[in-house]
């Protein structure tokens, strides 16, 4: 492992896994105070490109406040091992434990769990079957994998109306019904990665329940939490977590590859984080 | 696994640290005294979309050739404001130096680049002449000015516009056609414009493209807007007069490929179009 530790830029390694390795990045705190840490787990697919600048200028942000980051790519995905096609959730999964277990190793405080859309639902995932307490900060969560995966699927319908794909006789979800692989703007999605992800449903975990930060961006000038939104809050409350939800003015950045800054949802996180104190953790 | 990678912090007096990614053979395997850099354009980040640049650099990693792929200034993981391709000479030449000072025996470099990657690394030459570069491979160059894209614009959009009855039913309702005819007359100024006193930057990438004493390998995409500008500008512009006939220049048309080569078939088949090239060049 070859650790990097140049100022401003995070400390870049691989990290051995059973199955390649899974390429990692980490922000520690400056200086002795930790206020917590962080483990962010990315969007899907061309997402994860999109949205890299804006991750890594939280991250510095985070790590700056007092927090040490983890950054991983998942099996599959950015610089880590294999191809996307060889994803599965399950094996997600197991790379955020994985990863979830070094932060541990290597920082203390309070655990966060950071994901952005589909991250959101591999952070609750991995929420469910912690042994330790943890928070939850989520960036545009995806409320369900169905939903993620149709708007994936989707992309699959805008590049035959531009003719970039020759019509087939099946449709991706006909093929991936069947059994077989489906190859959508530029990625292999698996029938197991699909049927995996389509499972996945952003439900709070069971007790202890800890903050639940939920952060979404919309380019109106007053922008307001969507119904959806607004229905799933009323159930993580139920579940007796802190909910701390808004609404905020930005770029669409997670749908566009630009150089889109975000800067009143990084500063939104760390208010919303600040508030936490970092002796207030769960026993 | 035919291939080994470690990150890299890209580094040098006059530019920002910047994170790269070095693939080599593996341990034991053969390894050619001939590098490629990766030069990322077009607002990615060193991975690429739908991963085009990893898998490249493992597959030619795989083939014998050391490869780094690194983020520029405000990209991707890379902290900083971004370096608009035109200056990214400082930046090039650090990379190049990088991947040379890391003991893997590499002398000369291949430039890859892809769209304003591909620009940059013209007007890399063009600036510094590096005898280090032996060769260049140009995916879908990036020639774009404000006239060619008025003429573009007027040519398919507006003339379009101002046959449809619903824009003049707007415009005389004093609707958002007054707004498309400002655009239009704004267009049609552009055009005009005289061309400045100083080089364009398609003229430098001209003067660059002369500056290469190795070879060229020039790889368009059939499906591509950038790429047909290009050979439009290359055939009608006097500073690019002989310059795709030169010896030393190959050409090799993607047959169906969009601007990423999303399909598999594509990117396998630009994959194995510049291995070829490169095994030329290295013999």
């Amino acid at each position: 492992m070859s650790l990097l530790g140049r100022a401003m830029l995070p400390q870049a390694f691989f990290l051995p896994t059973g199955s390649g390795k899974r390429f990692c990045l980490f922000h520690p705190a400056p200086g002795d105070f930790v206020r917590g840490c962080v483990l962010y787990l990315h969007p899907f697919a061309e997402e994860l490109n999109c949205t890299r600048r804006v991750a890594a200028q939280q991250a510095r942000a985070l790590a700056l406040a007092g927090y040490c980051v983890l950054q991983i790519d998942l099996l599959g995905c950015g610089d880590s091992a294999g191809h996307f096609a060889d994803a599965t959730w399950e094996a997600w999964l197991q790379d955020a434990r994985l990863a979830r277990h070094w932060l541990r190793e290597h920082a203390s405080g309070p655990l966060w769990l950071w994901g952005m859309r589909a991250g959101a639902l591999l952070a609750t995932a991995l929420a469910k079957d912690l042994s330790e307490p943890c928070h939850l900060l989520l960036w545009q969560p995806v409320v369900s994998g169905q939903q993620q995966q149709q708007q994936f699927l989707r992309l699959h319908t805008a590049s035959q109306w531009l003719g970039a794909d020759r019509a087939s006789g099946q449709t991706p979800s006909q093929m991936l019904n069947n059994g077989q692989p489906a190859d959508i703007a530029g990625y292999t999605l698996s029938p197991a990665l699909a049927r995996g992800l389509a499972a996945a449903r952003l439900e709070p975990p069971p007790c202890p329940s800890g903050q639940l930060v939920w952060l979404e961006l919309s380019v109106q000038a007053e922008p307001a939490l969507s119904p959806a939104s607004e229905k799933q809050l009323a159930v993580w409350r139920d579940a007796g977590w802190a909910v701390s939800a808004q609404a905020l003015t930005g770029p669409l950045f997670w749908q566009t590859v630009g150089t889109d800054d975000a800067p009143a949802l990084v500063q939104a996180t760390l208010d919303a984080l600040a508030k936490t104190p970092a002796q207030a953790a769960p026993p | 696994m035919s291939y080994h990678e470690h990150p890299l912090v890209v580094t040098g007096p006059k530019v920002q640290d910047m994170l790269g990614i070095v693939s080599l053979p593996a341990p034991g395997a053969p390894q050619k005294t001939t590098g490629v850099v990766i030069v990322v354009g077009g607002a990615q980040y060193r991975v690429g979309s739908h991963r085009q640049f990893v898998q490249l650099a493992r597959f030619l990693a795989a083939a014998g050739y050391p490869v780094l792929r690194f983020d520029f200034p405000g990209m991707g993981d890379s902290p900083g404001d971004p370096v608009p391709f035109e200056d990214s000479a400082p930046h090039i030449a650090t990379a190049i130096d990088a991947l040379r000072g890391q003991g893997t025996g590499v002398g000369k470099v291949v430039l890859w680049g892809l769209c304003d990657g591909a620009s940059a690394s013209l007007l890399y030459m063009q600036a510094r002449h590096d005898p280090r570069v032996a060769g260049m491979v140009l995916l879908n160059p990036w020639v774009r000015s404000d006239a060619g894209l008025a003429r573009a614009q007027v040519k398919h959009y507006y003339r379009q516009r101002l046959m449809e009855p619903g824009f003049w039913r707007k415009l005389a309702a004093g609707g958002v056609g007054w707004q498309a005819l400002r655009g239009l007359g704004k267009n049609l100024r552009a055009m005009r414009q005289k061309p400045p006193e100083t080089l364009t930057f398609q003229e430098l990438m001209a003067h660059g493209w002369k500056a290469v004493e190795g070879k060229i390998m020039l790889i368009l995409s059939e499906r591509d807007l950038t790429a047909q500008e290009f050979v439009e500008h290359a055939k009608t512009h006097p500073a690019w007069r002989g310059l795709l006939s030169r010896p030393g220049v190959t050409q090799h048309a993607v047959h169906g490929a969009d601007h990423t080569f999303s399909s598999s078939s594509a990117q396998r088949e630009a994959e194995a179009v510049v291995l070829a090239w490169l095994n030329d060049l290295d013999r």
